[in-house]
């Protein structure tokens, strides 16, 4: 009970940090998957969830008013599951693990654009008082509190979905091949399709080229 | 009246909540007038003053998050000077937009993808978990902690100028080296994720060589390939557990 606890809190940082206080991006993927499975006491299964993760976040932008999945509470919630479930980081669990993770996140960000729409409510509600501040101040971190409650909700019931979903896929034996040739195909995709963000391969083709040459050399000698 | 620096620590603190309202009616609106109120109520005091200051600048505003000391810092000190409140009102409709698209360009598709990649990279080189957050949560804040402070120092210092100021700055090039940087980063990882190393087994050559062609795709098709892996994923879990039966 107490994992399912400082799962639920740790939720609520990682909601919290992804746009209302203070962005120092534990809301990463690559952050919260692994403290996701620390909660849980296996944060090692947690970061490789919140690794592959991360490959599908690198590319998405937060910019101006985009409606975007949140991979922060979805990552932190599959990483935990997938701890709480005792199993290895195996491959076709991951591979379950990951694309829970990535329909999750759909759901999440709905949830997101739902609390901004509540937010318009929180602040538009304007009555002169004798401490027109004070009244604002409450109001603004109100809004924080109810997104940090919004991502208590969204880590545990993701959280406990994963779980259920890995044990009974475990139920079954799985082609680990297959299912690491999945995550690598996919995620090599995903990868790609970042260099857009850096300016694609007419502008940056190069300096790609330069790269995957290294790359190469690394995958070589090691 | 001279703007005390209690005021302005203040007002840097209380910038790391500016989003915690963020709606579609009025964007980082409240956040903003919440970020200055220690300098409105140190030159308003309370009452209708305050009043009236508070309802003018809680209206509609944007920026990116980190880069909003710019715009608080030379409102904070147009409040102080005592400048009119139709030139505060001009001076902020003239900044938030460009104040948003600077940020954006800089940190959420410059500075913050290039030190995800980075994370990825520790990780996938086989550095410890912690190893790899801790190396993405440093490097990141640490940039993200002098675009912050230093946004304030620009904005409290050049008040409503501030505009001209940026421009002398070499923004651009900061941008170029830092999506040079990112482009070559996802080079680098790309032959690692397609050989399967995000699980740190190393897959056969035919899974590779479609991983390449994968990237090739992504290549050419950029984020919209995003929707095409999930359904990939899908399929694998179908065929992983039908062969796995089998």
């Amino acid at each position: 009970m107490t994992g399912w606890i400082l799962l639920a809190l740790v939720g609520a940082m990682v909601a919290i940090d992804g746009t209302s206080f203070p962005q120092v991006m534990i809301s990463r993927p690559l952050v919260s998957g692994a403290l996701g499975g620390l909660v849980f006491g296996r944060p090692l299964e947690g970061a490789v969830v919140g690794v592959i993760l991360e490959v599908y976040h690198v590319g998405t932008l937060p910019i101006g008013a985009a409606r975007h999945p949140e991979g922060g509470t979805a990552a932190c919630a599959a990483a935990g599951g997938l701890a709480v479930a005792g199993l290895p980081a195996a491959a076709p669990e991951v591979l379950v693990t990951v694309l829970l993770a990535l329909l999750w996140e759909r759901f999440t960000g709905r949830t997101v654009d739902l609390g901004r729409r509540l937010n318009e409510r929180i602040v538009q509600v304007w009555r002169p008082g004798p401490d027109p501040g004070r009244e604002l101040e409450r109001r603004h971190l109100a809004a924080a509190g109810v997104d940090g409650v919004r991502g208590m909700v969204v880590t545990v019931s993701g959280a406990l979905t994963t779980f259920l979903a890995v044990r009974l896929a475990a139920a079954w034996p799985a082609e680990s091949t297959v299912a690491a040739a999945a995550l690598g195909i996919a995620g090599a995709a995903v990868l790609g399709g970042t260099l857009g963000v850096f300016g694609g391969w007419r502008e940056k083709g190069r300096t790609f080229l330069l790269g995957v040459a290294c790359g190469l050399i690394l995958l070589a000698v090691t | 009246m001279r703007l005390t620096r209690g005021a302005g620590l203040a007002m840097l603190l209380r910038s790391f909540a500016v989003q915690a309202s963020w709606n579609y009616r009025t964007l980082i609106g409240t956040g903003f007038c919440f970020v200055l109120l220690p300098v409105l109520r140190a030159v308003y005091g309370g009452g209708e003053h305050l009043h009236d200051a508070v309802r003018r600048h809680s209206g509609i505003f944007n920026s990116h998050p980190y880069l909003v000391g710019i715009a608080a810092g030379a409102v904070a000190r147009l409040e102080a000077e005592g400048a009119e409140p139709q030139l505060v009102e001009r001076f902020k409709s003239a900044v938030r937009g460009s104040l948003g698209s600077l940020g954006d360009r800089l940190v959420w598709a410059g500075w913050r993808p290039v030190c995800a990649l980075l994370g990825v990279a520790g990780a996938l080189a086989g550095a410890s978990w912690w190893l790899a957050a801790l190396l993405f949560l440093v490097l990141y804040n640490a940039g993200h902690l002098v675009i912050r402070v230093g946004a304030f120092q620009l904005g409290l210092r050049y008040g409503r100028n501030v505009a001209e100021h940026l421009r002398t700055l070499p923004l651009d090039r900061v941008q170029r080296s830092l999506w040079h940087a990112g482009a070559f980063l996802v080079g680098v990882l790309a032959p690692l994720v397609a050989a399967g190393e995000l699980l740190a087994d190393r897959l056969p050559i035919a899974w590779i060589f479609a991983g390449a062609v994968a990237t090739a795709v992504g290549v050419r098709f950029g984020t919209a390939v995003r929707l095409p892996a999930v359904v990939v994923l899908m399929l694998g879990v179908v065929v992983a557990y039908a062969l796995g039966g089998a």
